[in-house]
């Protein structure tokens, strides 16, 4: 039996709704009007064989470094818009700046510095996957290494 | 609003038979102490049995094999592919269940691909791909390297100290550097 | 004995041919009439009526029970019309065998009742009044006119509530009561 001439256009105007809703979604995505960066410092070292229990979800990535033992020092979370730039306070003295360039690929081009008492330490731009995240790391901190993971996110 | 027009409303609907059985006395007692009303009723009776009558004669003259005859070959002859094309169309996207399968398969999938948002590490087609690409790398003189890690696929940008050390409480750390 | 709509149904669903001759000589008249009510025109309602019984025959075996085989192939017949007349408004064509020409030029007589000229002149008038009625409009005057269908089954068939078909009708009526009143 036909579908009753309300329900139909009740059926057509939903699934119109809903695919110009995936499109305006898809049309979002491409144009992001800035992106989330979050920092995570954290000590790497070999005094002990602890493993925060606030990094669960990095062990993987963290284990790969070798050290026996890696603690949570700072979480940081701040929005940066395109081609502006933002300051994270890192322990020992540390400041990065981040720069997100542009978005292509679902991929999120940022300039970072890392710089210790006002000189620079290093200078690199990354893509990195949306929602993903690089380890930057080495600097000596507290008798073992900093670790930084930075990651960044364009809803 | 008067009585009048109150009841003119519910003429049509009485003589269908469709009002309550008390709605439909009110409107009986009206109409048969109201001229007025009662002309509209006598109206719309006439008009029903015009209609009536008009499509009846006319349906009275139609012969059943003639009829049956075309049915039939409708049924036995095949139809061009256009047309049946068009005929499967229709027939498949009015259907109930089918007709609103489609929105919900829309739903459906723009549900999955959202999922990533809602379920951490969770993502439709499987592990991300967390690898990073170095553009450039400045380490102002000092030694890096750069690194993959493949199960995590996470991209290590490492330094290490220069030779003559910065900070000789360090040493202890770059010694048991990353080994990757 | 005679078997009923949905004995004969599950016949036609069975395969037997002989099933569905019946349900067609039962209803052919019935659906004509509809079809002709709505379009106005001999050869459309024919047309219609013929395709609309091909349909049910295609569809036979979807068909559940849900409602009756009568309110089923008055739904596939009410719905091929209003397609035909929206492509009509669309398409017209420049001449159309209509009701009134068909009926001046008939030759029988004296078993219509209404063969003088007054109800001729009202039979113009009707058409004409029912072909200005949108499509809804003009079936669900036709379905309760020609059926004495309940709102009930006339919401099935079209796809509405029976408040909607109510509302429809008394518009309808209101519309034909004025263009119709000299006649009346």
């Amino acid at each position: 039996m036909k579908l009753p001439k309300m329900r139909r256009s009740l059926v057509l105007l939903s699934s119109l709704l809903l695919v110009s809703f995936a499109g305006w979604c898809g049309a979002a995505e491409k144009s992001p009007q800035s992106v989330q960066v979050t920092i995570r410092s954290i000590l790497a070292a070999n005094k002990s064989d602890e493993f925060d229990p606030k990094l669960k979800g990095m062990e993987q990535q963290l284990k790969s470094l070798k050290y026996r033992s890696y603690r949570s020092l700072k979480d940081e979370s701040k929005t940066v818009p395109w081609q502006g730039t933002q300051s994270f306070e890192i322990p020992g003295g540390r400041t990065l700046t981040v720069s997100p360039q542009e978005f292509q690929d679902n991929r999120i081009a940022l300039k970072v510095r890392l710089t210790e008492h006002d000189k620079p330490i290093v200078d690199t731009t990354v893509k990195i996957a949306n929602k993903g995240n690089f380890i930057l790391g080495g600097p000596p901190h507290e008798g073992g290494a900093l670790v930084l993971s930075i990651s960044a996110t364009a809803p | 609003m008067t009585n009048c027009e109150i009841i003119r409303e519910s003429i049509g609907s009485w003589l269908d038979g469709e009002l309550s059985p008390g709605e439909s006395d009110s409107v009986r007692a009206h109409v048969a102490g109201c001229g007025a009303c009662d002309e509209v009723r006598r109206q719309l009776e006439k008009l029903q049995m015009v209609l009536k009558d008009e499509l009846a004669g006319e349906a009275a003259r139609i012969e059943f094999m003639p009829f049956w005859r075309e049915v039939q070959q409708r049924i036995n002859q095949k139809r061009p592919w256009h047309q049946e094309l068009r005929d499967w169309c229709r027939d498949f996207f009015t259907a109930p269940r089918i007709a609103w399968s489609v929105p919900a398969v829309i739903a459906l999938v723009l549900a999955l691909f959202s999922l990533d948002s809602y379920v951490p590490g969770w993502r439709f087609g499987g592990a991300r791909n967390n690898f990073a690409a170095v553009d450039s790398i400045d380490a102002y003189g000092r030694s890096v390297a750069l690194l993959r890690e493949n199960e995590s696929k996470t991209t290590v940008i490492w330094l290490y100290q220069d030779q003559e050390g910065e900070n000789e409480a360090a040493e202890d750390a770059t010694k048991s550097g990353p080994a990757f | 004995m005679e078997l009923s709509d949905s004995e004969l149904v599950k016949q036609c669903q069975a395969g037997e041919m002989s099933a569905f001759e019946e349900l067609v000589s039962r209803y052919h008249q019935k659906v004509y009439m509809v079809s002709l009510g709505l379009l106005r025109n001999r050869d459309d309602a024919m047309e219609v009526a013929q395709e609309a019984f091909f349909r049910a025959y295609r569809k036979i075996n979807s068909f559940q029970g849900g409602s009756s085989f009568y309110t089923w192939i008055y739904r596939i017949a009410v719905n091929i019309c209003i397609d035909t007349q929206r492509r009509q408004r669309r398409n017209p064509l420049d001449f159309r065998e209509s009701m009134d020409s068909v009926m001046e030029a008939q030759d029988e007589v004296a078993k219509d009742p209404f063969a003088d000229v007054h109800d001729r002149e009202l039979r113009e008038k009707l058409t004409k009044a029912i072909n200005e009625l949108t499509p809804e409009h003009k079936a669900v005057i036709v379905l309760r006119t020609i059926e004495g269908m309940s709102y009930k089954d006339i919401g099935q068939i079209l796809g509405c509530s029976e408040g909607t078909v109510m509302s429809r009708l008394h518009y309808a009526r209101k519309k034909l009561q004025d263009k119709l009143r000299v006649f009346l």
